[in-house]
């Protein structure tokens, strides 16, 4: 059984050791984020979706005459729209990132 | 001058030479080849150069100079095939391994003292953030047609609320290039102003006395462990630049797969 193994499959078994050791596979070419970076990408993706949205509605205000409600529903939408950027990079983070499966978990109230 | 710490920022501290006059119409002042001209140059003078002169040899057992170009080369590559896939390494790889290698040539540069970081003015990280955008619009469109707008629409959502969320996606659309070109920008910025007013502090103290010379010794230290982290900086932000391009080009590739 065990040395049945067809050629094509040996080949991409080869190929992923190979791989290995040489680090280049996929899971490696990242290099660790200074905790400082990771911040100001969060508050960066937030910031900007409000700026985009307030701007959005200045727009919308300068154009249609319905000043101030571009501006105040714009403002609103932003920040929408920027804590939905931090969740998806939140995500991606974790997605890059998975945490430790053997770290000590933290006690909540349902334990 | 000595102690402004916005003085390293100025874009004519040691050439300012007119090249051509614009229209006073513009209101742009006239065109020079300044310190930021000069050392955009530079920086593309030499990634160019060392490329070719570490890959003249082109040998199947590589000299030191050569590894370093094909790691760079390979690093970036697996990058853009994680992010993309096999379709953005095709299209897009020359253009990220472009944008990475000139970032971090010029944050390198920006290292050295006397010399003007390119990437610390927001007009320079601001027009690469929109040529990625407009590449994502344009190959987006040209390449998916009208699915490219299925990126605003989220699947799953229920109808009564549906426009609002277009509403936020668009936003939040609108909102890269900023945050993009922001991030670059406020870390090699404010890594430089924080390295000139620790520095500042050093003759400062000294001059002070006695005291001062043995206290001038903290901020110092403070400096050169900055410097340090300066270099990280760096390195990490022409790394993360080129990785977000490759996130937004690959929703030019796969609109609607959040």
């Amino acid at each position: 059984m065990a040395d049945k193994t067809p050629p094509e499959d040996a080949l991409s078994n080869l190929r992923r050791r190979v791989a290995e050791a040489r680090g280049t596979g996929s899971a490696n070419s990242q290099p660790p984020q200074s905790a400082a970076s990771l911040a100001l990408r969060f508050g960066g993706e937030f910031g900007a979706a409000i700026i985009v949205g307030a701007l959005l509605g200045l727009g919308a205000d300068y154009f249609l005459h319905t000043s101030p409600w571009g501006l105040v529903i714009g403002f609103g939408l932003g920040f929408v729209a920027g804590v939905v950027n931090v969740v998806r990079v939140a995500q991606s983070y974790n997605r890059a990132n998975p945490p430790d499966p053997n770290a000590p978990s933290i006690p909540d109230d349902d334990d | 001058m000595s102690n402004d710490p916005i003085h390293q920022f100025h874009t004519n501290n040691t050439v300012d030479a007119q090249v051509a006059e614009l229209p006073a119409a513009w209101g742009v002042g006239n065109l020079a080849f300044n310190d930021a001209a000069l050392f955009m140059l530079a920086g593309t003078a030499l990634t160019a150069g060392f490329f070719y002169w570490a890959m003249k040899p082109a040998a199947l057992v590589p000299g030191r100079a050569q590894v370093v170009a094909e790691t760079g080369y390979n690093f970036i590559h697996g990058m853009v095939r994680d992010a993309a896939g096999d379709e953005g390494v095709k299209r897009f790889f020359p253009f990220v391994f472009t944008l990475f290698l000139w970032i971090f040539a010029a944050n390198m540069l920006g290292m050295f003292p006397y010399f003007f970081t390119p990437t610390s003015h927001i007009i320079v990280t601001a027009t690469m953030a929109l040529m990625v955008f407009l590449t994502v619009i344009v190959v987006g469109l040209a390449k998916n047609g009208l699915k490219f707008f299925k990126l605003f629409v989220p699947s799953g959502v229920p109808i009564y609320i549906l426009p609002f969320v277009v509403f936020i996606e668009i936003i939040s659309f609108f909102s890269r290039p900023l945050s993009h070109a922001v991030r670059l920008w406020a870390n090699v910025l404010a890594g430089h102003l924080v390295l000139k007013v620790f520095a500042g502090f050093v003759p400062m103290m000294a001059a002070a006395g006695f005291v001062g010379l043995f206290g001038s010794l903290l901020p110092l230290t403070m400096t050169v462990a900055l410097y340090a982290l300066e270099f990280l900086v760096a390195f990490l932000q022409a790394y993360v630049f080129a990785l977000l391009t490759c996130i937004y080009l690959n929703d030019a590739l796969h609109p609607g797969h959040h």
